[in-house]
């Protein structure tokens, strides 16, 4: 007997759009679990935002379900789901004022007027829109936009809200600040936001679950410490950051340790993973904040140290990003060098140091 | 009923009692119930029937919106040209009547020297006028567009504003003006400035003059409109990389808003050689250009075939200039209305 | 004006306007002349205006120009903005030739349209000439210019806009009627704003079509003129004038007390 909280608010199965030319979402499932933010991350063109709008029913899919609450809704239009969405270019109502624009979904329903007045005001509460209710939306400033097109969708209380990259039109500044209000206010309300981002940090910083998308395949699904600490194919390893990618084979394994063997013939050592079996292993990656750079004169005993000259460094404020040249195949590794550390021992250009990082920071990847 | 359940018969009986109960309620009558029936039977069809129906019927989504005025225009655009093309072929008979038999004499009356001399003269003037029109319009849409600043609607609705105006009217004032009744002659009469009334109309120069007062707000317009929309970041790259004004304005200006100037072009040289009032109002049978000749032939003369052959001759000329001008700039010329 | 071709502009601009301007602004004043020509100065009058008033001919003829224009309005936006709507949403065979053949009533000159239309009315199919004949030719003009004024207008909207609507769960009726129509108002206004003129003043294809006895005001203008009664005419032709003044500054108006 399922329990009635394990019912995933959204469900996508088998999930498959086309279009001329392009698959833009390739048999996707997944399923958002109650009350949590779900991102779906990806590069541009990657179909998180068609399978979004799918699940709005702004497009029809071509093979497979949506379910919400349990229940399929594919054939169910648009204005009859239980789903809100905010658009990237907020898509508010120019001819109405905030207001107007807030209780529209509202008035749909044919809600009675005190009780919209009364929504109205505790969602300008929420939202910190005291004072505007009667300007149009060219009279607000960007932040402000984004808040009533928020409130205009939570207001009607969806099992579900939808947002598709609504901060990508901020600067930097506003944006961080309104990650850290959406967070509170999904906290507050309690619904289940399926947020949909081409910007990593911001997907580690809003979700509890982060599903990554590329060329309409899921890719991979998980808690953004799983993310960014395990990606576990090529392409998650390197959107998420994990920049320094090994394809390889293991040749040997052993004491809890396995051995890859690069295609360049290095030889990269990683923890075993019970879980997984030596043949699907296809490469490891290395975040570039884990690998070390030491002078050149240390020891070359231990796992997982090269040689290799310093062709690039790139100040970065708080780290400098360090390109090393490895001396036995030629291929370049990236490490963020600190820039505390670099005053004391001043690594320049041109110079010829040692790299070096543990086994657990080896990513196994497989795919 | 369950899909797919084997039925007992007693299910049957009462599945059919409440079928018919729940018809007799919803029954409003044979329209809607029509539908009902309808909307049953497309109900039980089997799935994937019912899915290439709605597939068929989206299909055809745009037909409610396109289809009255795609049918109208059918009717009452396209089929009476069609008819002129029609009637131009057949033969003319006593009072008015269309006589069915085939005859190409309609078209080689063209090439008669009164009424070739008649197109010539069409041709004549509207190129003249349409020069004229293009040599001060763009001055003028570019004064507005420049010079215009606060004022630059005002000063355009000053150009159009003449265009709303009966077209009849206007014509009547210059008439007015200018006629061998009317102000000038009189007030350079009573100044004894001159014995006897000038024919300052009475000549080509001024029906062409007339023509550029009547049309040159059309030409005004497009080149308005390709103005006000040209980057002026283009032109300040342009003076940038050394160009004078006046070379900035023959490879830079002039050239993006050649869309504009063909726009121009059409609009005023296609109701230029359709034009018959000027003629009429202003001159004698010597200004007649190709428009009078339709109101003779079908009002005067009642003779449809040789005037479907003018309105012909007329369409030809139309269909080649905008093909030449869309040919040489592209769509956008034509979608320069307004 | 500082520089020389600012100047020389300035020349050719003012020149022009005059050219333009002038013939009219006689005829306007001169139809405050009591003169029975309307060439001459005679004295101040007003009498022509009331002419007008008094003459059932010139009211019958202003009665039917008027009601032809606004019907002409009424039912080519509705028709227009309709067809803007589906031409610019769907995807279709035969697209491209419907836009062209409805480009064609606009850039067919006048006289060709208006003998075609009257062959097609007394010889082809039995339309009574008045009215029938009359309305049908206005509507076949106008309509085309509506579609393509709305047209314009459409490719500059945010049409998540609608979606925005309908995902707040207002059907499409709803959505036309609050969102959709409202946005489009300002194109509707514009063709509304250019048919009238075009419709109310419009000579040589009525002039075709109207058949006997049917008189709109340019009709009876043309009539005046081939008669010689010519002093009444500068009256109503600065009626002709003050017409679309009166509707720009209406516009004006209205676009002042309510946003757009």
């Amino acid at each position: 007997m399922e329990n009635r909280e394990s019912i995933p608010c959204v469900e996508l199965r088998n999930l498959v759009k086309r279009f001329p030319g392009v698959t833009a979402v390739d048999h996707v499932s997944l399923k958002v679990e109650k009350g949590k933010v779900f991102s779906l991350l990806g590069p541009s063109g990657c179909g998180k935002t068609t399978a979004l709008r799918i699940i709005a029913g702004l497009e029809t899919m071509d093979e497979g379900d949506v379910l919400i609450d349990g229940k399929v809704i594919n054939d169910v239009p648009a204005y009859k789901r239980d789903c809100s969405i905010v658009f990237q270019t907020l898509a508010l109502f120019p001819h109405m004022t905030v207001e107007a624009n807030v209780s529209y979904g509202l008035e749909q329903r044919k809600v009675p007027k005190d009780e919209i007045r009364k929504r109205i005001g505790e969602m300008v509460d929420l939202m910190g829109l005291g004072g505007m209710e009667k300007r149009r939306p060219s009279q607000l400033s960007g932040g402000q936009q984004q808040r009533v097109a928020l409130a205009r969708s939570l207001i009607l209380s969806p099992k579900v809200l939808l947002l598709d990259e609504p901060l990508a039109s901020l600067d930097r500044k506003l944006r961080k600040g309104m990650q850290v209000e959406l967070k509170r206010i999904q906290r507050e309300v309690g619904i289940t936001f399926l947020y949909v981002t081409h910007d990593q940090k911001e997907a580690l910083s809003l979700s509890d679950t982060i599903a990554v998308m590329d060329k309409g395949k899921l890719e991979q699904v998980g808690t953004p410490e799983e993310i960014y600490e395990t990606p576990r194919t090529k392409r998650v390893a390197d959107f998420i950051g994990a920049s320094n990618i090994f394809p390889g084979k293991v040749t040997a394994s052993g004491n809890g340790k396995v051995q890859l063997e690069t295609e360049g013939g290095l030889r990269v050592i990683a923890l075993e993973d019970k879980d997984i079996r030596s043949e699907e292993v296809t490469g490891i990656s290395v975040h570039p904040e884990l690998v070390e750079i030491l002078p050149e004169g240390t020891g070359l005993e231990g796992d997982n140290r090269f040689k290799g000259r310093i062709v690039e460094m790139i100040y970065q404020g708080d780290f400098i990003e360090t390109k090393i040249c490895l001396d036995q195949t030629g291929g370049l590794i990236t490490s963020y060098l600190s820039s505390r550390l670099n005053r004391e021992t001043q690594f320049s250009p041109g110079e010829e140091v040692l790299v070096r990082w543990s086994p657990e920071s080896s990513n196994i990847l497989l795919g | 009923m369950p899909r797919g359940a084997c039925p007992e018969r007693h299910e049957i009986l009462r599945y059919a009692q409440n079928d018919t109960k729940r018809r007799a309620r919803n029954d409003k009558g044979m329209f809607f119930g029509s539908f009902q029936t309808a909307f049953r039977i497309v109900g039980e069809m089997p799935g994937n029937l019912r899915e290439k129906i709605r597939k068929y019927l989206a299909k055809q989504a745009h037909l409610p919106s396109v289809g009255p005025v795609s049918i109208w225009t059918i009717l009452f655009v396209i089929a009476p040209l069609g008819f002129i093309l029609y009637f131009s072929f057949l033969t003319a008979g006593d009072f008015g009547r269309i006589l069915p038999i085939f005859t190409l004499e309609n078209y080689q009356a063209l090439a008669r020297p009164v009424v070739a001399e008649v197109f010539l003269r069409t041709l004549l003037f509207s190129l003249a006028t349409t020069m004229i029109c293009l040599l001060l319009g763009y001055p003028l849409a570019y004064f507005i567009v420049m010079y215009g600043g606060r004022w630059r609607i005002h000063l355009l609705l000053l150009v159009i504003l003449p265009e709303w105006t009966s077209y009849l009217i206007r014509l009547y004032a210059i008439r007015m003006l200018s006629g061998r009744a009317g102000l000038i002659n009189s007030a350079l009469l009573s100044l004894g400035l001159i014995s006897s009334p000038l024919g300052i109309l009475y000549n080509p120069s001024a029906v062409v003059l007339t023509l550029v007062y009547g049309w040159l707000p059309l030409m005004v317009l497009p080149v308005y409109a390709s103005l006000v929309g040209l980057n002026p970041s283009l032109l300040e790259a342009s003076a940038d990389l050394g160009a004078t004004p006046f070379r900035r304005f023959f490879t830079v200006t002039l050239p993006l808003t050649k869309g504009g100037i063909l726009a121009g072009i059409i609009l005023v040289f296609i109701p230029c050689i359709g034009d018959w009032l000027v003629p009429l109002l202003m001159g004698g049978t010597k200004t007649f250009m190709a428009g009078n000749l339709v109101y003779l032939h079908f009002i005067s003369a009642a003779n449809i075939p040789a005037g479907s052959t003018i309105g012909v001759a007329l369409t030809a000329i139309v269909l080649i200039i905008m093909y030449l001008c869309i040919k040489a700039g592209g769509k956008e010329a034509t979608e320069r209305i307004i | 004006m500082k520089s020389l071709t600012g100047k020389t502009l300035l020349a050719i601009a003012t020149l022009t306007y005059l050219f333009m301007w002038v013939p009219t602004i006689i005829l306007i004043v001169f139809s405050f002349s009591n003169d029975k020509l309307g060439i001459r100065w005679e004295g101040f009058t007003l009498k022509w205006y009331a002419e007008i008033f008094n003459n059932a001919a010139v009211r019958n003829a202003l009665e039917m120009s008027l009601i032809i224009a606004i019907i002409t309005i009424v039912v080519s936006t509705v028709a227009g903005t309709v067809t803007a709507y589906g031409l610019y949403k769907y995807k279709f065979r035969g697209k491209e030739v419907i836009r062209m053949s409805l480009l064609l009533p606009i850039v067919m000159p006048y006289i060709v349209t208006a003998g075609a239309l009257l062959i097609f009315f007394t010889r082809v199919v039995d339309i009574p000439l008045g009215y029938p004949s009359i309305l049908i030719a206005h509507i076949s003009f106008s309509t085309p210019l509506a579609v393509f004024i709305v047209l314009g207008r459409m490719q500059r909207i945010d049409w998540s806009l609608e979606e925005a609507s309908m995902d707040l769960g207002a059907g499409r009726l709803t959505t036309w009627r609050r969102i959709t129509l409202p946005l489009l108002m300002p194109a509707v206004i514009a063709s509304a704003v250019l048919i009238f003129p075009w419709s109310f003043s419009d000579f040589t294809i009525t002039f075709f079509v109207a058949g006997v006895g049917n008189t709109t005001l340019p009709i009876y203008v043309y009539s005046a003129l081939r008669w010689g009664e010519t002093a009444a005419v500068n009256a109503i032709g600065a009626i002709f004038v003050a017409l679309p003044l009166i509707g720009l500054l209406l516009i004006n108006f209205l676009q002042k007390k309510r946003v757009i």
